[in-house]
């Protein structure tokens, strides 16, 4: 078994940190107790026009999404997160998914982490190469708006010194759903922050698959430019380039490049196996507090376009979302897939995808 | 002396001294050689004490002229770091940030944050707002990540995107100037009763949030009065006053700071600040790549 020498060293690893901790004992005698929670409840709907397949025109759902974090003299944590999804498409059916779920134990500079946890290693906003441990990257819902993407079950181990990281990872696919296509991983991290560059070095291997190694970087230039940049070798070479540029006024432009080769690791489901190297490329543009007036700084809008550069088809979306008070917003969100019926992005059943919601947070 | 000898000689030397006579017929001209030697003794003795007279004075007013010149400028540096102490009070501590926006001098929304700070250039904001709850900031020296719970990643910033209205990270984040802007003193300067040193604050680097402040602060503490903010491009876009200070475990610190926009004027933003504690916070707490939620 490949994933048997990571559980020796995970055990050797946990042994020292024990020790750390014997050692590391508090001076004080207190014990401090934090805790943090949230709720959001999502109420969408979303109206398909144009529809080439015969399924219902409207999907509807509700999701009700607590989180709670419990934190015990800076020593033990306990994070859950769940999503409760009631969808009403052709029939209704509710869910709970479990988003994260996992204890944490602090000692000294180790940090260990048992459990499903939501690990985002790759830098791209819409496309990632080395994220192996990432959920998936959609360019047409880069943030998860609907907060709908679940963590890995995994043992991670985390040695934080100064301004270097070591994290070693070991995941497993047994709880994944079956069209996943998820494997037990391996993963072993180093990151490191010096002269602005924050970069990291990954390696490791999915159980009956691919050993992978990659890098990532990330720097910020001057007031208003960040870099970022991905290259990973999994079978091929995987490269990844974007940049983002803040105005003085707050619009943000993020363009990203993304070059994967095509095996069944990066293949979207609308590509063909025998279609070669692929070529994406990602634009979008957006502000936060539309302008700094009574009854405008509510308003945030944004959009973007994902484009495979292969078939020439992309995805146009675009999102208007309002804020009302400190609790309540309401958005607009809508894709628009333009390609032939072949193509990657083209080939959805619908010509417009539109989205209307409101949001609560506590 | 050699004039006054000549003087002297000159009056001995007068023609009508030597043709006056006396009673007795004894030569009157010696007993008038006489006395005329005497008053000139007189009058040199005299002009002698005069000079010394003079001299003296002059000494002693160029040393009282000396004494009260007015003293060397004081020490910029040493002003500054002392004026710092009133918003870092320890070397890690914990604070509670409440930011809130004004148009027109209506209240208009609130913000509230919780402040880690560790040492001069390690700042961890976590965001307690119901709108924002999950998102933390993280600042080291010039570097910014905001983690972000719909991305579940830690998302690197530039400088120009801001935190909330008038206040950008900088001004919540961002409090030691001393490490941040090389000062120099310009004047002292009353503002309103309180007489104040002014410096001139230069950004050290380039990704500091201003490139220049106008720094007032006190006198007679070094607690900060007011401020105003620049660009690089020379623009002033903020003033701030330093409005309230508070005894926190035992220190003066600042409780309450206003930032007012200086290109639309009805705007302006109050940080209140409460729950300062001196804090030990491990560095994990600041180490760029987290990804908890809370």
């Amino acid at each position: 078994m490949k994933s048997a020498p990571a559980i020796p060293a995970f055990l050797a690893v946990l042994a020292a940190a024990f020790c750390v901790h014997a050692q590391d004992a508090p001076a004080s005698s207190e014990k401090s107790v934090e805790t943090r929670y949230s709720v959001a409840v999502i109420d969408d709907a979303t109206f398909y026009s144009n529809l080439s397949a015969p399924i219902p025109t409207t999907l509807n759902q509700v999701l009700v999404e607590p989180t709670f974090s419990l934190h015990y003299d800076n020593r033990w944590s306990f994070s859950t997160s769940l999503i409760s999804d009631t969808t009403t498409y052709s029939d209704t059916a509710t869910q709970l998914h479990v988003r994260e779920t996992y204890a944490g134990l602090s000692a000294g500079d180790f940090d260990f982490t048992a459990g499903r946890k939501l690990v985002r290693w790759g830098t791209g906003y819409a496309f990632t190469a080395a994220g192996v441990l990432d959920p998936p990257r959609d360019p047409t819902n880069p943030t998860d708006r609907l907060n709908l993407n679940e963590g890995r079950d995994m043992i991670k181990a985390d040695w934080v010194h100064g301004p270097h990281a070591l994290t070693l990872a070991w995941s497993t696919a047994a709880l994944a759903p079956a069209a996943s296509n998820l494997h037990d991983t391996t993963a072993f991290r180093y990151n490191v922050l010096v002269h602005g560059f924050d970069t990291s070095l990954i390696a490791g291997n999915d159980r009956g698959g691919d050993s992978f190694g990659a890098l990532t970087f990330t720097r910020v230039l001057g007031q208003a430019w960040e870099v970022h940049g991905e290259a990973a070798w999994r079978e091929h070479e995987a490269i990844l380039l974007g940049a983002k540029y803040t105005m003085a006024n707050g619009i943000r432009f993020i363009g990203e490049f993304f070059t994967p080769p095509n095996i069944p690791y990066y293949r979207d489901a609308g590509v063909s196996p025998t279609a070669g190297r692929q070529h994406y490329a990602f634009l979008y543009a957006g502000k936060s507090r539309l302008r700094e007036r009574p009854g405008w700084k509510e308003w945030d809008v944004s959009g973007s376009i994902g484009c495979n550069l292969n078939d020439h088809s992309y995805t146009g979306v675009f999102d208007v979302n309002r804020w009302f008070g400190k609790h309540v917003s309401s958005y607009v969100h809508a894709e628009i897939p333009v390609g032939s019926k072949t193509s990657e992005y083209g080939s959805a059943p619908y010509s417009t995808a539109t989205s209307i919601g409101m949001r609560f947070q506590l | 002396m050699s004039n006054v000898n000549q003087f002297h000689t000159s009056s001995v030397h007068h023609p009508s001294a030597h043709f006056a006579e006396g009673r007795d017929g004894t030569n009157p001209s010696h007993y008038s050689t006489f006395t005329q030697r005497r008053r000139e003794k007189y009058v040199n003795c005299a002009l002698r004490t005069l000079l010394l007279l003079v001299l003296s004075g002059f000494l002693i007013t160029c040393a009282l002229v000396a004494h009260a010149a007015p003293a060397k400028a004081p020490d910029a540096d040493e002003i500054l770091k002392r004026s710092d102490t009133y918003r870092n009070g320890w070397p890690a501590f914990v604070t509670h940030v409440k930011i809130t926006n004004y148009e027109s001098g209506k209240p208009d929304e609130e913000e509230l944050y919780e402040v880690s700070q560790k040492g001069t250039d390690k700042t961890y904001v976590e965001f307690m707002s119901p709108r924002d709850k999950g998102r933390h900031l993280l600042m080291l020296g010039d570097d910014m990540w905001v983690y972000l719970p719909d991305t579940s990643r830690p998302v690197r910033i530039t400088p120009l995107e801001r935190l909330s209205g008038d206040a950008s990270n900088g001004d919540v984040a961002r409090t030691n100037y001393a490490i941040d802007y090389s000062p120099v003193y310009v004047r002292t300067e009353k503002v309103g009763t309180e007489e104040c040193h002014v410096l001139d604050l230069t950004a050290k680097r380039k990704g500091a949030t201003y490139q220049r402040i106008l720094y007032w602060v006190r006198v007679s503490d070094a607690r900060p009065v007011k401020a105003e903010f620049y660009l690089t491009s020379g623009k002033h876009i903020k003033s701030a006053t330093f409005d309230e200070y508070a005894e926190f475990d035992g220190k003066q610190l600042l409780r309450k700071f206003t930032l007012y926009d200086e290109i639309r004027h009805n705007s302006h933003s109050i940080l209140e600040y409460t729950g300062t504690v001196p804090r030990a916070l491990p560095d994990k707490l600041f180490y760029q790549g987290r990804s908890d939620r809370f």
